[in-house]
């Protein structure tokens, strides 16, 4: 009797390099019989030359499972590869670049809000505003000047909806959008250039 | 007379061109939008429009008027403060637009740590100001 096996590709998978990647690891199948024979079906086995990203696309998987139920009618739903990326050894390296780039962002920011108030005269017009609003002259308006300075933190803060690890409320911050989005377009990048089965060049014999 | 005129109509096609520019880059920014999310006021957003508005030319009149009151130092830290947030949102919306955490972030591989680089360029806003106006203005 022909039995229907529904398959679904995940997004993105971590894998350990030399790892075989079997039907299981990347998608989620159901079907009524024989379910742990189609699970373990092996697919593909990272190799060096591979690097960091293998792309698994469905036809491959479609290939293998033929194989093993041949009479069957395979379903697919959802995305139509799977990116696999293979996890080296956790470089540490990169923890110690972090106190180097803080302080490259702590006083490169700190000059750049300088200049912009060098560049916009905020000294005369906050010595103006303070003589508004006082009735006094001051050479430096420290008590207009100094709420500033701390304004203008909580008003980042406040943007990206972030109090150190706090969050302010429950949507996502502009940040985490951003990464997302970001994420997403090399996702997409890797899935055109990195899946032989989408791409067929000219010069391509083989 | 026709001197005038002409004057004023400079004078109001000059305004048109700052005022729709300003607008422009506050929509560009995407503040006002970010802080009704915030506080969950969206059906406000006509109310903090008209603010917008009227914040732009009370000010651009007083600062063409030079007028003088007399109030407490304490309503000038009020509005150093509010001035301070609304740079600050501009400042922080402006990184945003040029995508720089998401790229270093992703460089240096930590993307969970990326609050600790939002909080070196928050601190240095913060010092790097404090330092403008208590000491830097002195040299």
């Amino acid at each position: 009797m022909k039995e229907t096996i529904f398959l679904k590709m995940r997004h993105r998978i971590q894998v350990q390099p030399n790892a075989t990647i079997r039907v299981g690891d990347v998608a989620q199948v159901v079907a009524n019989k024989r379910i742990d024979d189609i699970v373990k079906t092996p697919i593909y086995t990272v190799q060096k030359k591979d690097r960091n990203i293998v792309i698994i696309d469905v036809m491959h998987v479609m290939k293998a499972l033929m194989a093993v139920a041949p009479h069957d009618d395979i379903q697919s739903l959802g995305p139509s590869q799977t990116i696999v990326e293979v996890v080296y050894e956790k470089k540490r390296w990169g923890y110690l670049y972090v106190p180097i780039v803080w302080l490259l962002l702590f006083i490169g920011s700190g000059l750049a809000i300088m200049n912009f108030h060098e560049d916009v005269s905020m000294q005369q017009v906050q010595q103006r505003l303070y003589r508004v609003i006082t009735g006094k002259e001051v050479d430096k308006p420290l008590w207009f000047q100094i709420p500033y300075s701390l304004g203008l933190g909580i008003g980042m803060i406040l943007f990206f909806n972030h109090f150190f690890k706090k969050r302010i409320n429950e949507e996502p911050s502009p940040l985490e959008v951003e990464m997302f989005q970001y994420q997403q377009s090399l996702d997409q990048y890797v899935i055109m250039h990195e899946n032989k089965e989408a791409m067929r060049r000219m010069d391509d014999d083989s | 007379m026709i001197r005038e005129f002409i004057v004023a109509f400079v004078g109001l096609a000059g305004g048109l061109a700052v005022g729709s520019g300003f607008v422009a880059f506050l929509t560009v920014l995407g503040v006002i939008p970010r802080l009704t999310q915030l506080t969950k006021t969206m059906k406000w957003i006509a109310t903090y429009e008209w603010g917008v508005v009227l914040g732009a030319v009370v000010s651009s009149w007083m600062s063409l008027r030079d007028p003088l009151f007399s109030f407490p130092p304490i309503l000038a830290s009020a509005i150093g403060l509010f001035s301070g947030v609304f740079v600050g949102m501009l400042a922080a919306a402006l990184t945003e637009v040029l995508n720089v955490f998401p790229i270093l972030a992703k460089r240096l591989g930590i993307d969970e740590q990326i609050v600790v680089l939002l909080m070196a360029m928050v601190l240095g806003k913060v010092a790097g100001s404090l330092f403008h106006w208590i000491y830097f203005v002195n040299q």
